[in-house]
């Protein structure tokens, strides 16, 4: 058969395209189930690690997100534990950043005065600027920052290291960001106000 | 490019490819990844990882479908093959290392329209035997990667401070910001293909 010929190309294509679609599809099917578990962990260790619950291991992650109840109000879910005999409370948040959405935790105490922990669970921010959102010094300024009348403050300058003046640091370089965080994490203090205020 | 006869052995193709006709500083292609995943060295070695692997790869299976191949659809065939690795590759990154899959979220997908890709697939597996394509392929990636490492060497040092994400720098120092932005990548293959051309003059590999 001429290999340039028109019917030629045709079949070749179709046959090539169906080999690889076919082994990619197998590729999925083995892989897919755990992905899906990969993602399952992901997002339970988000919220136990909002909540200032510790868990290492994928089974670890599991088992203790057995301890977390589910509440329902008005259609969004609360996570409620108790750490250290305190009642904690997480609620997933999604708002706008600068290039995409920020997913993320947020946890509080029972009486929404101070925050217990942040948890990125997806974003798209520029990497190593709005994407530091996701390292370990910004989250760890919540882990018992207070909560005043007006929320937290984001500042610029370095070094906030005091967890009772209702200020966290921005990150340096990354403004739109760090303004898209304060918009979104002081939406969430209302709305868990509202949602589980003045009944822990 | 000169292909005579030395450029088709073994150690000729390694030299080739590292070095006189390095994809990047030689042929500037792949730029746009070169840009985007060089901040962190961690990143990069798992993204060149990643091309290592789908470009060997392509070059054997392109190699092995070029007497079959119609030369009108050849383009369509090289990308559904590349397309096909990237995806494996991502698949895989995404059940095993699910982290590292996350930093690097659309990259991976990215390394479809990695140039140097189909440049080889094209300029070397569709002449050559699949074997000696697929040592073309991944010494053309190890070219890619020694350029992205030492970019990212100097960006992760002088941005963040670290390597590897240890941190190596003394307490007060200053990160440089420009460093952890894209544009500090344009400069620095600027001064490497500066530096290359310059060591290869002296030399008088260049021919022009």
């Amino acid at each position: 058969m001429n290999k340039q010929s028109t019917i030629y190309s045709m079949i070749f294509m179709f046959i090539v395209a169906f080999a690889f679609v076919f082994l990619l599809s197998l590729t999925n099917q083995a892989t897919a189930e755990r992905v899906d578990l990969n993602q399952e962990v992901a997002r339970k260790s988000a919220i136990l690690s909002a909540l200032g619950v510790e868990a290492e291991s994928d089974e670890e992650v599991l088992e203790r997100f057995e301890d977390v109840e589910q509440l329902e109000r008005d259609g969004t879910t609360i996570f409620e534990t108790t750490v250290d005999g305190e009642t904690v409370f997480g609620k997933e948040f999604a708002g706008s950043g600068l290039w995409g959405t920020i997913e993320g935790v947020l946890g509080v105490n029972g009486d929404i005065s101070r925050t217990v922990g942040l948890e990125i669970i997806d974003h798209n921010e520029t990497p190593g600027l709005g994407g530091r959102i996701t390292e370990g010094w910004f989250k760890e300024q919540f882990e018992g920052e207070r909560i005043a009348e007006d929320g937290i403050t984001f500042t610029s300058g370095d070094g906030d290291t005091d967890y009772d003046n209702a200020e966290v640091d921005g990150i340096t370089g990354a403004t739109r960001t760090t303004e898209s965080m304060e918009r979104i994490i002081n939406g969430e203090f209302e709305k868990l106000q509202s949602l589980v205020g003045g009944n822990a | 490019m000169s292909d005579t006869a030395q450029s088709k052995t073994i150690g000729g193709i390694v030299k080739g490819n590292l070095w006189t006709n390095n994809p990047i500083f030689m042929q500037v292609l792949g730029i746009c990844s070169a840009l985007a995943v060089t901040n962190l060295l961690t990143n990069t070695v798992i993204m060149s990882a990643g091309v290592i692997f789908t470009m060997g790869m392509t070059n054997f299976t392109v190699s092995l479908l070029k007497s079959l191949m119609p030369r009108k659809v050849r383009m369509m065939v090289q990308t559904l093959i590349i397309a096909f690795y990237v995806i494996i590759v991502d698949l895989v990154l995404k059940a095993y290392l699910p982290s590292i899959s996350e930093n690097l979220g659309p990259y991976v997908g990215l390394i479809i329209t990695n140039c140097i890709i189909m440049g080889r697939a094209e300029a070397f597996a569709q002449s050559n035997g699949p074997l000696l394509s697929m040592w073309d392929g991944v010494t053309s990636a190890a070219g890619y990667m020694g350029v992205l490492l030492t970019i990212a060497l100097f960006r992760e040092l002088l941005g963040f401070g670290a390597l590897f994400g240890f941190q190596v720098m003394p307490e007060g120092f200053v990160p440089w910001i420009i460093m952890v932005m894209p544009p500090s990548a344009f400069f620095l293959i600027g001064i490497i293909i500066w530096i290359g051309k310059s060591i290869m003059m002296r030399q008088g590999e260049l021919a022009s």
